[in-house]
């Protein structure tokens, strides 16, 4: 049987199974904000919480992270690559819309060009994934209209359901199966254990009450790239950039050298950076493709919602409502979204960017 | 497949002032291992992500052309911490090369066609490239009649000269050069690129037209090519963003749902006109 019982007391015991074979991986609350993080002591572990103010595409994909490192001689320089790729990364507690955001990430950095992100690419290939499902999801949740599910379990290779008392633990990939093996404490669901999970499922997917017609937006996004409502949308914004920081589907990056002088080595680093910054395309000629903030509002709906269906036939958006929660203007992405849905087509109307 | 982010190490072999104010210079590199050197496989019209090891990286197209064996050379305005760092570059340097990155121009599909070469200023080094090797004699064969018109601000300006003075040597390519107003010992055409393309008027005829330059150059040199009958498909264009990764993953150089970095950096004006007018 497949569907096992975990009960909340034994995710120290759990903890202690993985933590030589993997680095482990889970939600702690760090200054008050919920985050992903590597777990030294399993008591910090919370799993009762909504989201994570940080997604955990950080785990992958961290603020800063080393692309190579190097020394420096008189005349000569020696490079060092990553030796840290081939390590097992656990990730416990994650939930079913940032587990597909790894999905859109992996698609993302094998698409373009002949070189793939191969950093990236080897830490997933190396990860295993115990989700959660969401049974309270929260008000700013919208997975249900981009395609997800508070309880989709598509991604991951372990899935836990919060019964109260204890978790339902049920292996969904291969993976996640021989993991469960690895575990044979675990005591055996019941029949009302499972339609306990059932009812959750389902009461969680009825609370989520955002409905988005993401397809008429698809549309419209088409044929209004110069239409006035982005000079609406934008007037708000103050251009911090949080809700692409924070967007677990946003993977630009910017790349610096960062250098010790004194002992001759330094590394490549690249750091998370946002199509929101005016100085994100600002060339060194002084030109900038993106000089007005409606350009830039509009670089990123435009990205999630017509690039990303152009080029790869799926949404850049994930529905966890991070970017609604974040922003200190009150932008919220569902009314943006709302907005392009009723936009009126006027003849000859066009925006002066 | 290895780390993307890793450059080949090269070495400076040449660097060389190529005007009167000094801050435009060549940068020839020879790389320190020849199996990278092989993998380094280009065209005219490419470029590379070029770094100063602790310093950071830039991308470049890539001047040379893949006829002239044995190195890679990029021109190389100096504006801001990298650049200036190459132009400090003593001979044994250690460069960092990645690429060759984008599509460049389309050597294959221009074939059996005639080829007209419009350039203005600093931005003449990938046609540099590409005018190397369509003079080639492997490749001359192929292609019809060669045009090169290229315009400067004054002749102290003048990319290349020993090279241009060897063109102009040729029987087989036509070399028009301009400056913008008129100086003392110039000798030849006068005024801004638009005005002479149509002086020169460049028939459309089972032609390519390859235009290069700052942004107000190509605006009126497309204006007089389309007086001059000449369709959006056979102009094609290299256009410039700030990028970081130069394989299609920082993000930041894409027009619409096209990156500049791995789509172009050559469109052709058809293509160019489908795409929002953000570049």
């Amino acid at each position: 049987m497949e569907q096992k019982i975990l009960k909340k007391d034994q995710i120290g015991k759990l903890y202690n199974e993985f933590v030589g074979e993997y680095n482990f991986f889970a939600p702690i609350n760090k200054k008050g904000n919920v985050a992903f993080e590597k777990i030294e002591n399993p008591k910090d572990i919370v799993l009762d919480y909504l989201n994570s103010k940080i997604p955990p595409k950080s785990v992958l994909f961290p603020q800063n992270e080393v692309l190579f490192e190097y020394t420096l001689d008189e005349k000569d320089v020696e490079i060092t690559d990553r030796q840290d790729l081939d390590q097992k990364i656990l990730i416990f507690g994650i939930r079913p819309c940032d587990a597909y955001s790894f999905e859109l990430f992996a698609n993302f950095f094998s698409f373009h060009g002949n070189s793939k992100d191969e950093i990236y690419l080897k830490k997933k290939e190396n990860t295993t994934l115990i989700g959660i499902g969401c049974n309270n999801p929260r008000s700013t949740c919208f997975c249900t209209s981009v395609g997800g599910n508070p309880f989709n379990k598509e991604n991951m290779d372990v899935f836990l359901t919060d019964l109260g008392e204890t978790y339902l633990v049920e292996g969904i990939s291969d993976k996640g199966k021989k993991l469960i093996q690895k575990l044979p404490w675990l005591s055996d669901a019941s029949k009302n254990d499972l339609k306990k999970a059932e009812e959750l499922a389902k009461t969680a997917e009825e609370s989520i009450t955002t409905k988005i017609d993401v397809d008429a937006i698809v549309k419209n996004l088409e044929t209004s790239f110069e239409h006035s409502v982005w000079d609406e949308i934008s007037e708000s914004c103050i251009g911090c950039g949080s809700c692409a920081y924070l967007c677990p589907t946003c993977t630009c990056f910017d790349v610096i050298d960062e250098t010790d002088h004194y002992n001759n080595r330094g590394r490549r680093i690249r750091i998370w950076d946002t199509c929101q910054s005016c100085l994100y395309t600002m060339e060194t000629s002084g030109h900038n493709p993106r000089d007005t903030k409606i350009q830039r509002c509009r670089n990123r709906i435009m990205h999630k919602f017509s690039y990303y269906p152009t080029n790869y036939d799926l949404l850049g958006c994930v529905g966890c409502g991070r970017c609604v929660i974040v922003c200190p203007a009150n932008n919220d992405l569902r009314v943006i979204l709302d907005k392009i849905k009723n936009i009126e087509k006027k003849e000859g109307e066009k925006v002066v960017a | 497949m290895p780390n993307p982010y890793i450059p080949y190490l090269t070495t400076v072999k040449s660097i060389v002032s190529e005007n009167k104010v000094n801050d435009i210079k060549t940068i020839e590199l020879e790389f320190k291992k020849e199996e990278d050197y092989k993998k380094f496989d280009y065209i005219p019209g490419q470029f590379a992500e070029i770094s100063l090891i602790g310093k950071g990286e830039c991308p470049i197209g890539i001047a040379s052309s893949p006829t002239e064996e044995g190195t890679i050379m990029f021109t190389i305005k100096k504006m801001g911490t990298v650049t200036s760092g190459f132009h400090n570059c003593e001979e044994g340097d250690i460069v960092g090369v990645r690429g060759p990155c984008g599509n460049g121009w389309p050597v294959e599909e221009m074939k059996g066609k005639n080829i007209v070469v419009i350039g203005g200023g600093f931005a003449f080094s990938t046609l540099r490239s590409l005018v190397i090797y369509l003079l080639d004699e492997k490749h001359r064969k192929d292609y019809g009649d060669i045009t090169v018109i290229y315009g400067n601000r004054d002749p102290g300006e003048v990319l290349y000269t020993d090279i241009l003075d060897e063109w102009k040597k040729r029987d087989d390519i036509k070399v028009v050069l301009t400056i913008d107003r008129e100086a003392e010992g110039w000798t030849e055409e006068v005024g801004f690129v638009a005005p002479i393309v149509k002086k020169v008027g460049p028939s459309s005829d089972n032609a390519v037209a390859v235009i290069c330059g700052p942004p107000i150059m190509i605006k009126t040199t497309i204006a007089v090519m389309e007086e001059l009958n000449w369709g959006p498909e056979a102009i094609l264009n290299s256009l410039e963003a700030r990028m970081k990764c130069g394989i299609g993953k920082c993000g930041r150089c894409n027009i619409g749902n096209k990156f500049i970095c791995t789509d172009g950096p050559v469109f052709s004006l058809a293509e160019l006109k489908e795409l929002p007018d953000e570049y």
